[in-house]
Parts: C-alpha cells; sequence; structure tokens
C-alpha cells in the first residue's frame, strides 16, 4: 500500500480557521473560558443559574474578567481561578478536546482560544496561576507557523498564594493588520460590550463581574412576561441524546422595539441566537413573516448538557447547527408554540371593528416580568389568553329624545323652571319606582 | 333545474357519503379498543359547528365522554351552545392553533381537523402542531375540499385578481398551491399537475408530506396511516388520517382486525378508499341487505344492477345511513 501525503498544514490551518468568526467572538471565546474557569472551580451547574435557586450564590465571591482592547493589544485577564498545569500541558493547546478531559460548560469544542489568539495578533503572553500552581507561555505565531513542530514551550511558575488571586492572564499584541484596522476605526469595544451584555445574561453579576475597558457590562436580560388569570406562556421540556430542553413563548413585559422581538435560543445558558425572526426558528414559511406587530412575541428556548458538543451550536456560538437533531426535535414545538401568540397579537389589529381589540391590547400592555425559572416549573401547556371577566353593572345609562313641551309641563307642574332634562328624567323615574313598584 | 340536479342537491342535505365515512371511523375505533386502546378514555376534538353529528356518534356509539368542540367565528357562539348535544360537550371559541397546544399531554386524543376549504397554510401548520404535541396513540384526521380553488382563495395569492375578466385555471391552481404549501411539493411539478383531477393528487401528497415532517423530529414515533377518503357530496373531499406512534402502539395497531375491512388504508401510497353511494332505492336495498356480504360475481335475480355498483354497495352497506321523513 503505498499512501498519499494529507497533513495539515499551519500556515494554511491558522489564515483558514479564523476567517469565518467576528473579532468580537473572538474575544468573547476568550470571556467563556475565564468563565468556564470560574464554573469548574466552584462546581456551579448551568441549571443553577437560569433555574436557581443557587444556595451558594451569596456565599462565594464573584469571578473578575476584565477586558481591554486598544490599537496596541487585546488582553484578557480574569480572577476566575486559574489553569492548572496538567491542562495546560496536555490539553488547552490541542486543537479540539481529549475524549477524558474534564469539559468545560461553555468550551465546546477546544478551538476558541487557540482561534482567538491567531486571529487577533502575531504576539501572546499567556499566565496563568491556580492557586498553588503556574505557567506562562509567550510565542510568536509567525515564528511558529515555519516550523513543523506543533508544540508550544511553556514555563512553570508559582502558584497566586491566595484563591482570590489565582487567575489567567492573555495579552495579544502585534495586532494583525486587518484587526488594528478595525479597532482604529472604532466601535470595538462598544460591540464587545454590547454583545457580553446580552450573550451572558444569565451569568454576569449572577456568577462574574465584566469589565471591558473599566466599564462595567451589565446583563441584558430577557425579558419574559405574563399576566395573572389573562396571559400565561407556553412552556414545554423535552430530553434528546442527554440534552435538556426548556422552552417558553410568551408576550414581553414593557415597550418593545421590533429589534428585540423574536426566539432566544441558550446554550448551556450562552445566548447564542438572539431576537431570531428568521426561518431558523420557524417564522416565514411555517409561521408568519415578522412584522411590526408581532414585536411583543418573545420565546426564550434553552438547551443544557454535561457535553457541549451535544449541543447544537456552530463552533463561532453565535448561530445554530440546523443539521443537529435535538435541534430538529424542538424546532416543531417552538412552531407550535409560537403560532397561538401572533394569532393573538393579529387580534389587536381586526380587520372589522371587534369590540375586544381594547381587552387584547391592554392584556399585551399589562402583562408582568415573569422569570423563565417561573414559567419552566409550571407543567407543560400552550399559550393561553383569558379575556377578562366583564364586572356586572351596577348601573346603566338610560338615554332618549321627549318634546321639550313636555318637558316644560313637568317643570310647570313642579314649579320648578330651571330644572335640566336629566334632572326630570331621574325625578319621574324616582316617582314611577316610588308610586308604581313599591319599596320592594 | 334538472331532476338530477335536484337529487344531488337532497343528497346535499344529507350527506350520505360523509355519514358513511363517520360511521367508518366509528368502527375503526371500536376494532381498535380490543387491541388495548382504550377509546372510550380518550378526548375527541373537532369542528362540531352547529350539528355535532360526529359528537353524537362518538358519544353514543364508542362511550367517549371528553368533547371539545373547536369555533372560531365568535357569531355562532350562542347557537353552539344551545345546539350543544350533551352536557360532556365543552365548546371552545378558538382556533385549532390555539387549542392543540393547550391538549392535554396526559391522554390521548382524536382530533379531527375537518376543514370545509381548499387546502390552505393555515392547515398544514394545525397538523404540524397536532403531529407535535399528541401523545402516542392518539389519531389525527384530516378532511379537505379537493376541488380547485376559487376565486376567493386565489386573492390570497394575488388580492388584485378580478374573476370577470380571467377564469382560473391550472396555472392559478399551481400558483395558489405554490403559494400555500410550497415546501412540501415534490419537485418539477409543471401546470398540467394541477389539473382539475391532479389536485386530489397534489393535495394528498401534502398533506402525507407534513405528516411526515412533522413526525419525523419526534424521535422513536411513527405517524402511521390508517385513513384514506375520497368521497363527494357536492365538493370531492379527501379525509386522511393515522396513529402517531411509537413500538408499542404500532404492535398493537398491527394487531387489530383493521386490515380486514375494505376501507383501511396502511400506506398512503395506495389509492383512496372511495366512499362511492350507489343510488338504491329502499326496497332495491331491503332485497340486497338479505345477500349481504354477498360472493363476489353474485348478482340479484329480480332487477339489473351494475356489477361495479353492487360491489360499492357491498363495501359500505353496513355504514350507510337510510334517511326517512319523519313529520315532527
Amino acid at each position: 500500500m503505498r499512501y498519499a501525503s494529507a497533513e495539515v498544514r499551519k500556515q494554511f490551518f491558522i489564515d483558514m480557521f479564523t476567517r469565518d468568526i467576528s473579532l468580537e467572538d473572538c474575544v468573547l471565546d476568550l470571556i467563556d473560558n475565564s468563565i468556564d474557569s470560574y464554573l469548574l472551580k466552584h462546581g456551579i451547574s448551568i441549571s443553577q443559574l437560569i433555574f436557581g435557586p443557587d444556595p451558594n450564590g451569596a456565599k462565594r465571591g464573584f469571578g473578575r474578567i476584565d477586558v481591554t482592547c486598544n490599537e496596541r493589544q487585546i488582553k484578557v485577564v480574569d480572577r476566575c481561578g486559574g489553569i492548572p498545569r496538567k491542562r495546560a500541558m496536555d490539553e488547552i493547546f490541542c486543537f479540539g478536546h481529549d475524549p477524558d478531559d474534564q469539559a468545560g460548560k461553555l468550551g465546546a469544542y477546544g478551538v476558541g482560544m487557540k482561534r482567538a489568539l491567531f486571529k487577533i495578533g502575531n504576539k501572546f503572553d499567556i499566565v496563568s496561576q491556580t492557586e498553588t500552581e503556574g505557567f506562562e507561555v509567550s510565542l510568536t505565531i509567525d515564528d511558529w507557523a515555519k516550523e513543523k513542530d506543533w508544540r508550544v514551550p511553556i514555563k512553570f511558575v508559582d502558584g497566586a498564594d491566595s484563591e482570590k488571586q489565582a487567575g489567567t492572564s492573555i495579552t495579544i499584541s502585534g495586532l494583525r493588520e486587518e484587526v488594528a484596522l478595525r479597532i482604529k476605526e472604532g466601535g470595538v469595544p462598544n460591540n464587545i460590550l454590547s454583545d457580553a451584555a446580552t450573550t451572558y445574561p444569565y451569568f454576569l453579576n449572577q456568577c462574574v463581574k465584566l469589565r471591558i475597558n473599566e466599564i462595567d457590562v451589565p446583563p441584558k436580560t430577557i425579558s419574559l412576561g405574563e399576566s395573572e388569570g389573562i396571559v400565561t406562556a407556553a412552556r414545554e421540556k423535552l430530553t434528546y441524546n442527554g440534552v435538556r430542553v426548556n422552552l417558553a413563548a410568551t408576550i414581553a413585559p414593557g415597550q418593545r422595539t421590533t429589534e428585540e422581538a423574536g426566539w432566544y435560543i441558550l446554550c448551556n445558558g450562552r445566548a447564542v441566537v438572539r431576537a431570531n425572526k428568521d426561518d431558523l426558528t420557524g417564522w416565514g414559511p411555517d409561521l408568519a413573516s415578522f412584522q411590526p406587530k408581532y414585536r411583543s412575541f418573545v420565546g426564550l428556548a434553552s438547551f443544557e448538557s454535561d457535553q457541549p458538543l451535544s449541543l447544537p451550536w456552530t463552533t463561532t456560538k453565535r448561530d445554530i447547527n440546523r443539521e443537529s437533531a435535538v435541534f430538529i426535535h424542538t424546532r416543531n414545538l417552538m412552531v407550535t408554540m409560537s403560532k397561538p401568540i401572533l394569532t393573538f397579537l393579529n387580534r389587536q389589529y381586526p380587520s372589522d371593528a371587534a369590540t375586544e381589540v381594547g381587552d387584547i391590547r391592554n392584556a399585551v400592555g399589562g402583562v408582568k416580568e415573569v422569570s423563565f425559572r417561573e414559567i419552566a416549573s409550571k407543567p407543560t401547556a400552550g399559550f393561553s389568553y383569558t379575556p377578562p371577566k366583564k364586572k356586572d353593572k351596577k348601573n346603566d345609562w338610560v338615554r332618549f329624545q321627549a318634546p321639550i313641551a313636555l318637558l316644560d309641563k313637568v317643570r310647570r307642574h313642579l314649579r320648578r323652571p330651571s330644572l335640566t332634562p336629566s334632572d326630570i328624567g331621574r325625578y319621574t323615574l324616582d316617582h314611577f319606582v316610588k308610586t308604581e313598584c313599591g319599596t320592594d | 333545474m334538472s331532476p338530477i340536479s335536484s337529487s344531488l342537491r337532497v343528497q346535499y342535505d344529507l350527506r350520505p357519503a360523509k355519514q358513511v365515512e363517520r360511521r367508518m371511523i366509528v368502527d375503526a375505533l371500536q376494532r381498535l379498543q380490543p387491541a388495548g386502546f382504550s377509546i372510550t378514555d380518550y378526548q375527541y376534538t373537532g369542528f362540531g359547528a352547529i350539528y355535532f353529528v360526529d359528537f353524537i356518534l362518538f358519544h353514543k356509539l364508542l362511550g367517549m365522554s371528553k368533547l371539545l368542540s373547536l369555533e372560531r367565528m365568535t357569531g355562532l357562539t350562542t347557537r353552539m351552545e344551545f345546539n350543544k348535544p350533551f352536557k360532556c360537550v365543552d365548546v371552545k371559541m378558538v382556533s385549532a392553533s390555539s387549542a392543540i397546544p393547550n391538549l392535554s399531554r396526559d391522554i390521548r386524543h382524536i382530533v379531527w381537523l375537518d376543514y370545509d376549504g381548499v387546502i390552505h397554510k393555515d392547515f398544514l401548520s394545525d397538523i404540524q402542531s397536532a403531529v407535535t404535541v399528541l401523545p402516542a396513540g392518539s389519531i389525527l384526521l384530516v378532511t379537505v375540499d379537493v376541488e380547485p380553488p376559487e376565486d376567493y382563495d386565489y386573492k390570497q395569492v394575488n388580492p388584485d385578481f378580478d374573476g370577470s375578466k380571467e377564469v382560473l385555471g391550472p396555472k392559478h391552481w399551481k400558483n395558489y398551491f405554490e403559494f400555500q404549501a410550497s415546501t412540501y411539493l415534490k419537485l418539477g411539478l409543471t401546470e398540467s399537475d394541477f389539473g382539475r383531477v391532479e389536485l386530489r393528487s397534489r393535495t394528498a401528497e401534502i398533506l402525507k408530506a407534513s405528516f411526515t415532517r412533522s413526525i419525523v423530529p419526534r424521535a422513536q414515533m411513527e405517524f402511521l396511516p390508517m385513513f384514506n377518503f375520497i368521497y363527494r357530496d357536492s365538493h370531492w373531499m379527501l379525509s386522511m388520517g393515522g396513529m402517531i406512534a411509537g413500538p408499542t402502539e404500532k404492535r398493537q395497531l398491527l394487531s387489530t382486525t383493521l386490515r380486514d375491512t375494505e376501507y383501511y388504508r396502511d400506506n398512503f401510497d395506495t389509492p383512496p378508499f372511495e366512499i362511492a353511494v350507489p343510488r338504491l332505492t329502499r326496497k332495491e336495498r331491503i332485497y340486497l341487505d338479505r345477500e349481504m356480504p354477498c360472493a363476489d360475481g353474485w348478482t340479484p335475480k329480480d332487477f339489473d344492477l351494475d356489477a361495479e355498483e353492487l360491489r360499492k354497495y357491498r363495501d359500505i352497506y353496513r355504514f350507510l345511513p337510510a334517511f326517512a321523513e319523519i313529520l315532527v
């Protein structure tokens, strides 16, 4: 048997696999790793964060992540526990995870950090210290790319001495020309901030605090609404191949913009798809095309697994793999859940003047924020709207036209020329009730 | 008006073919009981309108008492409530799309989406919802009109369409089907595939595809065909349906005597069962019934009857209603 060459060429590898991801998403990949360190160190499950209650939440301190982004360098420094030497030696510089490696929750593929390093700059310095041990790696990528050897030189250093100081620092310098250009163009730190705010609503200020260029990143929560006895959210759950899926779809509280409407998809708590309104989540052929009248629609799909590779995310974690079996299973449910909500929202704008329009608009405007946890804890059911019961009326209008001559006749009879027509109406009704109906 | 059209008009009011379909469905459900499907405990959800004919049959003949009738036309509320035949019939003024996700997942269902229009994207979305949420052992039936779409329908495709200037034909019908169900149609269809008679095949393909597409994502589940009726009281109508089944339900279904019936269809690729009601007098029916079920080739001695008519009668005589006038 002869063998044809099928080796991986380093330079091609570096150039190719950095093309399909944005600069911002590369930085988020590094943040993912920091969050993963924290989750691993404290044994926190994703369910605790999303569905709580998190019994130890108050006791443990926050992990801290600081991102610096300027025209010279991009730096991510965390105090989230650090990387053990063994993982540094055997795992983190490899492409893809070893099957025996204790997988993180957000680092699914084992490519995020390497791809970020290659994409952003020509030089990187990593220092990581757990409480007891540490290591350093400094590498110039262009030099490394010329060598056949895929290994990376590593130096051991001391631990951080205290749990609080334990963490990892990644500095990428010698920025690639196109990266430097984008940063120079402006807006990159703002993008990272807003992307992080919407990507980590279940992590920020729950387990980690994140700052971009010294600005705190507040979580941008995904708001779901219900109103007691009137609007109830649709909720479904299923488990497929070890992936736990929880779904909720409903009306969002407050004033909404069309940008916020749509489906949000979480993979292990990380928002992978935000405000989706296209075929991915059933809009278009299966439901209806999105229109501004649907701006109050919100759906939340959470996929959770201890094996992140089973989740339906793509490697950039910014999209869903449509060929994922668990997603195919879930998508029909998402469509089924959405349809009644769109029908309900359509009823705000009927083609004929219907009396219910006011009730529907009040219901849409009247929903109050409820947590995903609260919705998901209820048994599976579809969206429901119960029109408010009409209150039993105590009073009603009596209104009719009467000849002025007759009204004058009553005024003359009572010798009260100033009586208004409604006074006369009331007087004559009272009189009739008193004299004809009795006191019963 | 000619005598023929007049007799058709009378038939339409009484809808004998529809009634045969209902009776065959009842027969099928009765045949499921001994195999372990406790039909009595199933919930029936249908569109009872103001007549509730199917509800009366299912309650009286099958003992079902969880009955839900759906109606979108809020104008019919009081008439529906007034005409409710039994206390156990629940009437909800909501569309099927809103009601289906709220059907209990803890009991089995028979859902009959008995639409009176030609294929529509809303029907397909209802089918998708039902096949997605109904528990294993549940039965879904869908009835649609397979006549060509009319001016009113076509206006959904082209709101400017003017029926007084242009007559609808296969070109428009193709547009209509593509508008409502593009992703369910086979590739490469041409106008000639949308001729009047072809529309029932296209509709059947769409319904079949929608059952399949919706069941595929459910692990271990199949949509097992049971019914495929075509019949005509005035319009040609197509009814297709089957069971949402896991391996257990599949075994149970295969152990029933449904296979012995003429109407059972366990494959949507075989032609539908045509419910054809022969025109017979009461006297002829009494005579024929005494010989039923007759052997192949048997013919009545006392009057001439086409062999084909006789075969049709043999297929449906057990289910065919006898209409009579009562003076009340």
